[in-house]
């Protein structure tokens, strides 16, 4: 073997620190992989990454890349365990964090609660000055009262300010100057503008981002500064990435300034696998399935382009407004539907899946460590759909006995026996899954049958197929290693940049020019950025896209732009893609002045990503990597004996047929009958629905 | 077991209902030209059964949720022969004589679906257009006195007829507005809304079948009924009366009788109805009690038809809550929202764990327009505000939602009302004026300012709850009031509750101030941390604190 290159990925989750390495023969493309597992150390989460190196066997000194994604900032937020926050606003705006938008999305319960604002009234400060939208100065900026501001703020033990003024989108320079003024005033404290994280308008939103960002800051970057210390100190040569919430990685400096980017790092990475396999494979057009243990993740990818938007909520729901983050964070729709969830009957005798999970503990009933409530996982055993003899990858001795207990159970409660309780378990989650990729696909006027279905995670090809045949996608894919997908995403992913700008144009002459001078402006300011971190410009590449409108609308459609300089020349063809893609997805166009109102700009430099081999067939005959045969529950389709392949020894080439299952040690794809299956050249397997 | 009863069968084809209706709510809010629908979200989403019972609905505003049933109901009895309703017709009405419920500008669209040549359900429409005619701009006017003053009057009508279009409707409809571009392009992503809802109902009966389809409807509106009846059985029993004075010095008046299998509102003794047009319909009186009716019972729930059985409302013909035709109904939502509190109020001594103390409870319509002096076109506001809700045990009320009638309702950032709109917005906070003291405190209300930047601009307002007040629960004080302040560059400065058409001009500040919610318990009660907090928070005087609360610092 000849020299070999080492890709580390490493997760924090909320239980385990996930390692995944690939070593690539630099000669013969021959990969190997190696995963480890071990326990997630709050509050020092960076001791779990050096655990689980160590666990891995991996040397960092020989580590030629390191990807990390981590939840630590929204564990941060959702747990509460931010610091205390200044707030420093434009007068007359103090209450706009406790204002926010005013919805009541419970409507019928006259006991809802507004989410309470993350900085209490007394320490949210008001300075004069304004500008206006077009980002002119309409009133100076008195700095004069920051100093007695900043003197509250320490005596109340604040560790963090957070700047936000109005339309500072449209001119950054009162923020500036009042940070620049905190700084100088109070060099020890942590501190951010709102502008520093984003130039799109909507006043709570983004007073909002600025002070979750503030909030999670000196705990993110402590811990990024310890995991830089710890690794450095075991020899590791480079600087590790941080997968961000827009599919990207980021340096580490970077994420350090404004680490709310990161706070849907988890899920991103996984989606960003499935754009990358698609390309990879010849399938452009991708709806990605991620189930975990808790809760299922699907997006939708156009063209091998995933869609990044900066419209994002934690802690929203039908019960709830929660509180917007306005950074670019992939497209995505999550839903309580995992493994883990629960199965439960309301009072009126209805049957319901999730949102609650049994989590790690007890876990599912299953793990027989006292959880007695049916879950997902107990019903895709109980059918026989997972190999009760080897739960988990044989880690875990299938506790039936009490799987069998926790069915029956709910069974009674809706006067069925365990089989049918079982499937209406498998039927209602299904349900609850094909809701939610509709969300992100026929409900956008995207129409499935264009789409592979791309299913990964540990529960992903468990409901794949009955999935696809609900939505009648084209066919199903079932990556290779497909529980530790995510972290192979990571791996894959670009050095990555995501801008949104505010500025209102109306598509008239005149107009080419304003939006060129508004891309060449935001393009400096990112290859500067690049710049300092020793990434040359030859190395990055730009992708321009335009937010448009009909004139009086509020709502935006947004359209790649044409590669080149934009001159009055090209509005017409930049309309004419604006009236095509709003009439696809409200199926009419007007004959209505168009307005831009802002731009979003993707900076992209290529770090050494992971280049996967393709592997020649070896024939189709599959008989090899048969296990045994054992009868399956279907659900819908009834009971059926199925062949039982090990995923593991799948090879390129290979062919079989349904009714089957193919289980390695982290997930198990369930081929209904009637579907024909190939195994690629990456042995991803692709499932034909009807064969 | 056949598949007609398998519950889990069931239960699916009520998530795709529901999910169906949001996906209709979705395509309106994407697609309408008017703001009022796509950032207020001013309208609502619905499916009924055949018979026109509603089976779902989508998010919004409750205070749609119970009128879309009215509507196919009505237009059920005047199309009532065999050939009457084809496949791919879609009818329109927006008269509350004639299905309408509301007041003219709300356009109600119906579809009906059909599978296997049944009529199986029917999808169904609302939304607020910014003007259908009649004689002031955006059609509402505080001196109307007919209906016929109040805009075009669509008495449910065929518009779409087995999917051609009735191009002499259509254009009857737009020649009749001020903004024909706006009308059309909404009228058109109503249209867009109910198809979508239709093809994805002729789905599910395809795939399951028709008589499963019926049975999950059935099964539904059952288990709204069971919800609401096991509910109704733990309330207490008997008669409840409450006469209320209004701001305008009217008394309005409510008997509410609880047995074990009956809601019943009686509001047959109540004044006349109104010259002007701040009357309501009987349905949409009805609606009101059964917003009241369904957060007593089941506020977790979606409502369906099944939701309101055992609900029953008494009116007279001719009282301000049942107009007759011809009364002017345009300010139909004031009226509404004053019979919605009043039953809510009427109840919440006796059942305070379920209804907390009175709210800013108006709609708080504010309609600005003028000249933006950047663009040199014309701007219109239309909105409704925001206002402080009452406290109930153990909780203060939230500060600045939108009231009752209002749910999934968004307020314009100030950010975009300057750039829309040119004009300046001085402050956005919260008003700190006294009010809603107690052992838990009234929510805050709102101060919003607007700097008008050009001259010959107009303000049209209509707020109740201004001169009474937010009512207390349990020894709390009443909540604030909410008006309108117009501050003149002269320095004169007048206070309205109703106002319209007032001329504004350059520098003129229009400051909307909306009401606290009503306190809970005995202010003398409430922690003395909680009042310290209070303090600090700049939300209470250290003088008052020791007066109300006997707290000293």
């Amino acid at each position: 073997m000849g020299r070999t290159t080492r890709r580390v990925a490493t997760d924090v989750g909320g239980t385990f620190t996930d390692l995944v390495c690939f070593e690539t023969d630099q000669d013969t493309g021959a990969s190997r992989i190696v995963t480890a597992k071990s326990d997630t150390t709050p509050p020092d989460f960076e001791k779990g990454v050096l655990d689980v190196l160590e666990r891995g066997g991996i040397d960092p000194s020989g580590v030629d890349f390191l990807a990390h994604g981590t939840t630590v900032v929204i564990n941060a937020l959702t747990e509460r365990k931010g610091v205390k926050v200044g707030l420093v606003t434009t007068e007359g705006f103090r209450d706009t964090l406790e204002i926010a938008r005013g919805n009541r999305p419970d409507f019928f319960n006259l006991h809802y609660e507004k989410p309470v604002p993350f900085v209490p009234r007394h320490l949210r400060a008001e300075l004069p000055g304004r500008m206006t939208y077009t980002g002119e100065e309409r009133a100076p900026l008195d700095l004069s009262g920051l100093p007695a501001i900043l003197d509250a703020f320490r005596a109340e033990g604040v560790e963090a300010v957070a700047i936000s003024f109005l339309h500072s989108y449209a001119d950054t320079a009162h923020e500036e100057a009042a940070l620049a003024e905190v700084q100088r005033l109070w060099p020890e404290v942590s501190v951010v503008s709102s502008h520093q994280i984003t130039r799109e308008w909507r006043e709570y939103e983004r007073t909002n981002t600025a002070v979750l960002s503030a909030y999670v800051q000196p705990v993110a970057a402590r811990y990024l500064r310890r995991l830089d210390e710890g690794l450095a100190s075991r020899g590791f040569g480079g600087r590790p990435y941080i997968m961000q919430s827009n599919c990207g990685i980021d340096s580490l400096d970077a994420t350090s300034r404004t680490p709310i980017t990161m706070v849907e790092s988890g899920p991103a990475s996984g989606i960003w696998g499935a754009a990358e396999l698609g390309r990879l494979i010849g399938e452009p057009n991708v709806l990605a399935l991620d189930i975990g243990g808790t809760t299922a993740k699907c997006s939708l990818i156009e063209n091998g382009e995933v869609r990044i938007m900066t419209d994002y909520w934690i802690e929203r729901s039908r019960k709830s407004a929660g509180y917007p983050i306005m950074v670019p964070v992939v497209d995505l729709v999550e839903i309580g539907n995992g493994g883990g969830s629960i199965a439960w009957v309301d009072d009126f005798g209805k049957l319901h899946v999730g949102p609650q999970s049994a989590g790690a503990l007890p876990g599912p009933a299953a793990y027989g460590r006292g959880g007695t409530e049916a879950t997902t996982t107990d019903a895709n055993l109980w059918l026989g759909r997972i190999n009760r003899d080897y739960f988990c990858g044989g880690a875990i001795q299938a506790d039936m006995a009490a799987v069998e207990s926790s069915i029956r159970s709910l069974g009674e409660k809706l006067d069925v026996g365990p089989d049918q309780a079982a499937e209406g378990i498998i039927r209602i989650a299904n349900n609850n899954m094909v809701n939610a990729l509709k969300l992100v696909s026929l409900n956008r006027g995207f129409d499935t049958r264009d789409f592979t279905l791309l299913a990964f995670g540990g529960g992903g090809a468990m409901h794949a197929v009955a999935l696809g045949q609900e939505l009648q996608v084209k066919k199903v894919v079932v990556p290779a290693a497909a529980s530790v997908f995510s972290a192979w995403g990571m791996m894959m992913s670009d050095l990555r940049r995501d801008y949104f700008v505010t500025h209102l144009v109306e598509l008239a002459e005149g107009a080419g020019n304003k939006i060129e001078s508004t891309f060449a402006e935001t393009e400096a300011k990112a290859l500067a950025t690049f710049a300092e971190e020793r990434v040359g410009a030859d190395r990055i590449t730009f992708l321009r896209y335009g937010k448009f409108r009909y004139q009086n609308q509020e709502h935006t459609t947004e359209v790649l732009l044409p590669e080149g300089a934009i001159t009055d020349a090209s509005l017409a063809r930049i309309a004419e893609d604006f009236h095509k893609t709003y009439e696809r997805e409200y199926t009419y166009r007007l004959d209505a002045p168009v307005e831009m109102v802002g731009i979003h700009l993707v900076a992209k430099a290529e770090v050494g990503k992971l280049e996967m081999r393709p592997e020649p067939s070896g024939g189709s005959d599959a008989s090899d990597a048969v296990k045994g045969r054992r009868m399956v529950d279907y659900a819908l389709e009834g009971k059926h004996e199925a062949t039982i392949y090990d995923g593991e020894a799948l090879r390129a080439g290979m062919a079989l047929k349904g009714p089957a299952i193919v289980e390695d040690s982290g997930a198990t794809a369930v081929i209904h009958p009637g579907n024909a299956v190939e195994v690629d050249a990456y042995r991803n397997i692709h499932i034909t629905l009807e064969g | 077991m056949t598949k007609a009863n398998d519950p889990i069968t069931l239960e699916i084809i009520q998530n795709s209902l529901q999910a169906a209706a949001d996906e209709m709510f979705a395509a309106m809010r994407k697609t309408a030209m008017s703001s009022i629908i796509y950032e207020v979200l001013d309208m609502g989403t619905g499916i009924t059964d055949a018979k026109g019972r509603i089976a779902s609905s989508g998010a919004g505003i409750p205070a749609f949720i119970g009128v879309l049933d009215k509507s196919v109901q009505t237009l059920l009895r005047k199309f009532d022969k065999p050939s009457d309703i084809q496949p791919g017709d879609v009818f329109i009405t927006n008269d509350p004589y004639h299905g309408g419920v509301t007041h003219l500008n709300d356009l109600v669209l119906a579809m009906p679906v059909f599978a296997g040549g049944d009529l199986i359900a029917w999808t169904a429409n609302i939304a607020h257009n910014s003007d259908v005619g009649g004689m002031a701009p955006g059609s509402l006017s505080g001196e109307a006195t007919e209906i016929f003053q109040e805009g075009l009057r669509l008495p449910c009508v065929k518009l779409i007829s087995a999917g051609e279009t009735d191009d002499a409707v259509m254009d009857i409809i737009t020649v009749n507005s001020r903004m024909p571009d706006f009308l059309l392009g909404d009228v058109w992503a109503a249209i867009a809304s109910v198809r979508i809802g239709a093809r994805r109902l002729e789905d599910l009966a395809l795939k399951y079948g028709v008589t499963t389809f019926n049975a999950a409807m059935e099964s539904f509106a059952a288990f709204g009924e069971a919800t609401a009846r096991a509910e109704l059985g733990k309330l207490p029993k008997g008669t409840f009366e409450l006469s209320e004075e209004q701001d305008d010095g009217r008394v309005f008046n409510v008997k509410i009788t609880i047995s074990d299998d009956e809601f019943t509102v009686d509001l047959r003794d109540n004044p006349d109805q109104d010259t002007g047009p701040t009357n309501t319909s009987r349905d949409g009186t009805v609606v009101c009690a059964q917003m009241v009716f369904k957060s007593l019972t089941d506020p977790d729930t979606p409502a369906n038809d099944g939701s309101f059985r055992p609900l029953k409302v008494l009116t007279r013909e001719g009282s301000v809550f049942h107009a007759r035709e011809p009364a002017a109904i345009g300010f139909y939502f004031e009226t509404e929202v004053r019979v919605y509190d009043l039953i809510w109020r009427c109840l919440a001594p006796h059942v305070p764990e379920r209804l907390p103390a009175g709210h800013f409870s108006s709609i708080c319509g504010t309609f600005v327009g003028g000249i933006h002096p950047d663009t040199g076109r014309q701007y219109t506001i239309i909105e409704p505000q925001l206002g402080g809700w009452g406290a109930w045990e153990g909780r203060d009320g939230n500060p600045c939602i939108f009231s009752g009638f209002h749910g999934e309702t968004y307020n314009t950032p100030a950010e975009i009302s300057e750039s829309r709109n040119g004009l300046f917005v001085d402050r956005m906070e919260l008003n700190t004026e006294p009010g809603g003291e107690g052992k838990f405190t009234g929510g805050r209300g709102l101060r919003l300012e607007y700097r008008i930047r050009t001259n010959s601009g107009f303000l049209t307002a209509g707020y109740t709850r201004s001169r009474i007040k937010p009512w207390p629960l349990e020894g709390g004080a009443e909540g604030s009031g909410n008006y309108v302040e117009v501050l003149k560059t002269d320095g004169s400065q007048e206070k309205y509750s109703f106002v319209s058409g007032l001329p504004v001009n350059t520098d003129d500040v229009i400051r909307i101030v909306t009401a606290s919610g009503g306190g809970y318990g005995d202010p003398k009660e409430r922690d003395a941390a909680r009042v310290r907090e209070d303090i600090k928070n700049g939300l209470l005087s250290a003088e008052r604190a020791a007066v109300v609360y006997g707290v000293s610092i």
